[in-house]
């Protein structure tokens, strides 16, 4: 329902915009009406769009405006209501002169989130493309069980990883010690800050993968065979009829799942939290989800967990602004 | 086509967003009112889940006891000890529509909820009802803030050492009386049973490693004035925590899996036998026999052996039943002083296995000389310690300051003295701040 308040509301916009400026006078009575019915072209869109515009308010930008708020004052809970002393910018100079922030929490979050989002989508896409080929029964097969790892909560997705990975007695860890690989009298995963997000990159992939599989198949139900038979006659190889038919055709769906996916992928909380040493008590695996939890809740210190929870909006709206500008200069390119 | 993706696309990702901020409600806002007679009135009470298996039976026959005798009904919700914090302090910025009118609160948490005004300062009432005599010193110690008592004593807990019997016996080890037959017992225990782990240094569990740095002499902080300092990167402290980190690293008696162990893992590992000998508390014993039926009977317990022999000092927690500041203080408190006396406060020590906080009542527990309570009883009485009494505290355990520091050494990021300087300073930032 949305898609099409917003082409009507584009079209409306554009259809004024593009009234050629040395048209005809009209006359007097005609004026009236297309004034009339320019004021409803103006106003109608956004009457349409209003219900819409004021929860999306209520639910995003009022908490964001506070939030904003918050991170720049000191404040204190009181019974019946706290107290905020403004403090300025003090908690963003402070933030972003800790090393912590530059050594640990940036890299942690941009390096996990890029692996993630990588691995996602080339994960979802593999299977998008095996799911083509199946034939009805299989395919039906392969999208329940793919679909049951994306059902499964974060929670209880994340300990069955930790029980996998757990030191000694997990799965793996027996498996590396029967390999020779690692001694699991000695090894503990949890605590260094690779295997730890390695760990955590299984983890949010396997939980993320279906998504981008069940999209991507879907894009891909919409290209006309036609294309593939006539590169095939052409002699395309598969892999070059993927980048040449696949690929373009569909590109739309695979920019939507990867900012979806970034999003996802920067702002992850419970699958961190919930690993060993994650909630806090190892600071060499904090990211900013993390980070800024501790700061807000287990110090009190809201100011400085709100400023960091708006540093990573900011990178997040910037990157998804990236995002859009390429996808709407694309859309441009190929009308 | 395109567009419409795209479009959709972003209503999607905003509709995503959207969903994840759900916001939930406090309690809610019982009728008005203000006598003691509470005929028509209900309190709302916050118990916390997991301390007794089933208070359901408990709450109820409670329930139509309070309502006999006053006439007000009671209604409890339970809450969890992990997200509670973090719901009592949303309830109390919201006030007094949205705290319960009684509480259990967690003895770590009366500085910072005295402090946000949210507790009845209940000293005069405690002291006309003639109880103030008869209350733990260390646990009334624990809720009393400059000479103000902020809810009463309810029961309490304390860690010592529990010990599997059967197997010190098959080896003839004698148990320890001080760290260097501690260490002596462990490592035994470690050649003769390789498949146990002969003494967890669990990194994820705080009051383990606080039982150390307590035992050699040491402090967490202490009290100059009305400010806080730091004194865990003191000697003795820094003796305390190598002792107790050299378990591990140099004598090898609790593998590197151990490292990132809670109390809860450490449990679950007692569970299935795995475990010689452990730091544990007064409610594990029993918790361990109703997991594994098997080891009834195998258990033992002493009091924690301090560094030269006699006692080391352990956390004595516990929780405090608060009446909040609303508008059915003193009916609240009536159903507070039934709770936390006589009948009641029996029942719910022996329910729960914790100790209640009235030494009338402790004296009758020690003297049924269970051998699995004796030792706990005696540890609560004679070598129970607090932390610090600030509301820093509460933010400093929270930030997981001194398992960061044990996990640092553990994991061999940093020396025993560099780990504690650090903690030390995250320790005076965080009571800097709060000053």
């Amino acid at each position: 329902m949305k898609e099409t308040l917003v082409d009507g509301g584009s079209e409306a916009s554009e259809s004024r915009v593009h009234r050629p400026p040395d048209a005809p006078v009209p006359s007097p009575e005609n004026q009236a009406a297309l004034r009339r019915k320019r004021l409803v072209g103006l106003t109608r869109p956004w009457l349409l769009l209003a219900p819409a515009l004021i929860v999306l308010a209520g639910l995003l930008l009022w908490p964001l405006i506070q939030v904003g708020k918050l991170s720049m004052e000191d404040y204190e809970v009181k019974f019946g209501g706290g107290v905020g002393t403004f403090t300025g910018l003090d908690h963003y100079t402070d933030l972003l002169s800790s090393s912590l922030l530059w050594k640990t929490v940036l890299p942690n979050t941009l390096f996990f989130a890029v692996a993630c989002v990588g691995l996602t989508v080339a994960l979802g896409t593999a299977v998008a493309l095996l799911l083509q080929r199946l034939g009805p029964v299989w395919r039906l097969i392969c999208s329940i069980s793919i679909l049951s790892a994306w059902a499964m909560p974060a929670v209880t997705g994340t300990y069955v990883w930790i029980w996998l990975f757990q030191p000694q007695d997990g799965m793996f860890s027996q498996l590396a010690g029967a390999l020779g690989m690692i001694d699991p009298a000695t090894t503990n995963w949890f605590t260094e800050r690779i295997p730890f997000y390695a760990i955590a990159t299984l983890n949010v992939v396997h939980h993320g993968f279906p998504f981008v599989a069940i999209t991507v198949f879907a894009g891909l139900l919409t290209i006309p065979k036609e294309l593939y038979e006539a590169g095939m006659l052409d002699g395309a190889n598969a892999w070059q009829r993927f980048w040449k038919i696949t690929v373009p055709t569909i590109k739309p769906v695979f920019l939507v799942v990867t900012i979806l996916s970034t999003i996802w992928d920067f702002k992850v909380f419970t699958q961190i939290f919930l690993m060993p040493g994650g909630s806090g008590s190892n600071p060499d695996v904090y990211n900013l989800g993390v980070y800024s939890y501790i700061q807000a809740f287990a110090k009190n210190d809201y100011g400085t967990g709100a400023a960091s929870a708006v540093l990573l909006t900011l990178l997040l709206l910037a990157i998804t602004v990236v995002y859009i500008r390429t996808l709407f200069k694309q859309g441009e390119e190929d009308l | 086509m395109k567009r419409r993706v795209i479009a959709a696309g972003i209503a999607m990702t905003l509709g995503l967003t959207a969903t994840a901020c759900g916001g939930d409600d406090g309690g809610d806002s019982a009728s008005d009112g203000s006598a003691t007679d509470g005929k028509g009135k209900t309190l709302t009470v916050w118990i916390m889940e997991g301390t007794n298996p089933d208070a359901r039976p408990f709450f109820k026959a409670a329930g139509k006891a309070f309502e006999k005798k006053t006439g007000a009904k009671i209604k409890v919700e339970y809450q969890q000890w992990a997200t509670a914090q973090k719901k009592f302090t949303t309830a109390i910025e919201g006030g007094e529509d949205q705290v319960p009118d009684v509480a259990e609160v967690g003895t770590t948490w009366v500085p910072q909820f005295a402090d946000a005004g949210a507790l009845v300062d209940v000293t005069d009432k405690v002291k006309e009802s003639g109880l103030s005599d008869d209350l733990v010193e260390g646990l009334k110690d624990a809720g009393t803030l400059d000479g103000k008592q902020y809810g009463m004593p309810w029961y309490a807990g304390v860690r010592s050492i529990v010990y599997r019997k059967d197997v010190f016996e098959k080896h003839k080890i004698k148990a320890p009386t001080n760290w260097k037959e501690l260490r002596q017992a462990a490592l035994t225990l470690k050649d003769k049973e390789p498949d146990m782990i002969p003494f967890p240094v669990a990194g994820g569990a705080e009051m383990f490693a606080t039982a150390f740095v307590w035992g050699s002499g040491g402090e967490l902080a202490v009290q100059k004035g009305d400010k806080w300092k730091s004194e865990i990167n003191s000697k003795k402290s820094v003796e305390g925590i190598q002792y107790y980190t050299d378990l591990a690293k140099k004598d090898k008696i609790s593998p590197a899996k151990v490292n990132t162990w809670t109390e809860k893992e450490v449990g679950d590992a007692w569970n299935k036998g795995q475990v010689a000998m452990s730091v544990g508390g007064n409610w594990t014993p029993k918790a361990i026999v109703d997991a594994n039926p098997d080891l009834e009977g195998k258990l033992a317990a002493i009091p924690i052996p301090g560094q030269d022999g006699g006692m080391g000092r352990s956390f004595l927690g516990g929780s405090y039943l608060s009446t909040f500041k609303t508008d059915k203080q003193d009916l609240a408190w009536e159903f507070v002083k039934m709770i936390t006396t006589g009948k009641f406060a029996t029942q719910w020590a022996e329910e729960t296995n914790y100790f209640p906080g009235q030494n009338s009542e402790l004296e009758k527990i020690a003297a049924k000389k269970d051998p699995l309570v004796e030792p706990f009883a005696k540890q609560m009485i004679e070598a129970g310690a607090t932390v610090p009494k600030s509301k820093a505290y509460a933010e400093i355990q929270a930030s997981q300051v001194v398992t960061g520091m044990i996990q640092s050494i553990l994991n061999g990021k940093a020396s025993v003295q560099e780990a504690a300087d650090k903690a030390a300073k995250d320790m005076d930032a965080i009571f800097a701040k709060d000053e």
